[in-house]
């Protein structure tokens, strides 16, 4: 019999008591148990960023963190980083620049930047390159997602 | 994914012990090679045993060399400023691995020990001659890195044992360097081939007091081109000898075909890898 683990997880602010199997991800969790739905799943393997959240202040792939390393963590997702009723300045850069088509890849890239501006205030466009490596779009080209950073960055001077 | 348990040991005595009692147990570090391979069901392990509960192994210190708790992370390695100063060839190697995403998540000790032949930060150690700290229930041993690959996704290391150090000699900072990972894309790739070049010179007559030259993604493990280096060490860099030590280098490979390069290119490459490497090194510090 596999043990369930019992862990006390912050989400977006809110403190949640959950018993998780052991082989739930972290994406899964946050997905399945919490609705929030913000967070998609592109590959499961680390390799296109669409399930990036922040956990303990850093960008990670949730697919590939599981739920029980959620334990006395902090994890902010798309769903909460918004300011009261208006949207992030981030999330609004995004909509004003037309970075968003399908918008699988966008909550990904909102965190991701939200995590490097965080970090580094003022990124060069190589550092923003660098930065976004791991989140692929397969809609935009990416030319307007570099635009709405920039745009972000703008706002937030 | 085959279900398991998870163990989060708070020290590395219980870590080892855990490791001991239950068979089918594999470690956990970052996760980023481990929770693939389960997911793809390579890896079927009964028991995980995360390590991040280990808080003496996540950091580094100097102390009479430079010592790296095997769940340093890759990221903070990339964005130490001392170690930008003082090795920042091990810097470079760092930001050329995977995403940010993984680089948050992915150790050192996980990147030695899934012993891929194109890790990036394994071969960078490799150049720097380092050591690993292995421990066991009953016993600790200090190894050089050159003897743990033992081949494609293995290594000495026997069940029961964890890598808890990488130990860099402290000389490694009279060395300049540059890491380059050779592939068609900038990011989240694998590289084609993989070298890390140190070299201690000096810039101003072009005497080579001591170089070291290790490859990725040309043998089953990460390699040291030894009679390339052994062609330069106390020799005057000039480009008859550069290119003779490429071919020595090249010929000192063993590489395979597969979908990213067939194993002709592979070896022209670590010729042109070897010349550039070395000449990236002198370009930057004959004006400093
Ligand atoms: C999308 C993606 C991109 C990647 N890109 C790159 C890349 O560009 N370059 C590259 O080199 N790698 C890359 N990797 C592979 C991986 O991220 C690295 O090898 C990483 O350093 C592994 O570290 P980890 O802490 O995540 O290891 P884990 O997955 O936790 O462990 C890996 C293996 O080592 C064992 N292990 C871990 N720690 C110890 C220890 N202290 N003692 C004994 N055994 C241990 C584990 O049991 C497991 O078998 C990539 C992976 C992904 C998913
Ligand atoms: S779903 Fe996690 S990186 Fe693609
Ligand atoms: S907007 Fe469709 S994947 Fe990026």
């Amino acid at each position: 019999m596999v043990k369930k683990h019992q862990i006390r997880t912050t989400v977006n602010g809110e403190e949640y008591d959950l018993l998780v199997d052991p082989k739930k991800t972290l994406l899964q969790l946050l997905r399945e148990n919490l609705d929030l739905t913000g967070t998609k799943e592109g590959c499961d393997e680390g390799e296109c960023g669409a399930c990036s959240v922040i956990l303990d202040g850093k960008v990670v792939n949730s697919c590939l963190v599981l739920a029980v390393e959620a334990d006395n963590a902090e994890v902010t997702t798309i769903e909460g980083i918004h300011r009261g009723e208006d949207l992030h300045p981030i999330q609004k850069s995004f909509v004003d620049s037309g970075a968003v088509q399908c918008g699988f890849c966008t909550p990904g890239m909102i965190l991701t930047t939200k995590a490097m501006l965080d970090e580094i205030p003022d990124p060069s466009e190589e550092d923003i390159k660098h930065y976004l490596e791991g989140n692929l779009c397969r809609c935009t080209g990416y030319s307007k997602i570099i635009d709405a950073v920039n745009l972000a960055i703008k706002h937030s001077k | 994914m085959k279900n398991f348990d998870y163990i989060k040991p708070s020290n590395l005595a219980d870590a080892i012990s855990a490791l001991k009692e239950y068979e089918n147990a594999f470690l956990f570090a970052g996760g980023t090679d481990l929770l693939v391979g389960m997911k793809n069901n390579f890896l079927k392990p009964q028991y995980i045993i995360d390590l991040k509960g280990i808080s003496n192994i996540k950091s580094f210190e100097y102390q009479e060399g430079w010592h790296f708790g095997a769940l340093t992370t890759i990221r903070d390695i990339e964005v130490s400023e001392t170690l930008q100063q003082k090795m920042p060839f091990l810097c470079q190697a760092a930001s050329s691995l995977g995403s940010i995403q993984i680089r948050n998540r992915a150790t050192i000790g996980g990147n030695l020990c899934n012993a891929s032949p194109a890790a990036d930060i394994a071969t960078m150690f490799l150049a720097m001659d380092s050591q690993i700290k292995i421990i066991s229930i009953d016993n600790e041993k200090v190894v050089g890195l050159d003897k743990f690959f033992t081949g494609p996704n293995s290594t000495i290391l026997n069940r029961g044992e964890v890598l808890t150090e990488i130990i860099v000699p402290k000389d490694a900072e009279q060395f300049k360097g540059v890491y380059i990972k050779f592939g068609p894309r900038k990011g989240m790739d694998i590289g084609i081939v993989n070298i890390a070049v140190l070299l201690d010179a000096d810039f101003e007559s072009g005497l080579c007091k001591r170089i070291r030259i290790a490859l990725g993604a040309v043998a089953p493990t990460p390699i040291r081109a030894r009679q390339a280096e052994g062609l330069l060490s106390g020799n005057a860099l000039g480009p008859d000898s550069i290119n003779k030590a490429a071919e020595l280098a090249s010929s000192e490979t063993d590489p395979i075909s597969d979908f990213r390069a067939s194993a002709g290119y592979r070896k022209e490459l670590v010729k042109t890898l070897v010349v550039r490497g070395i000449n990236t090194i002198l370009a930057s510090n004959r004006n400093s």
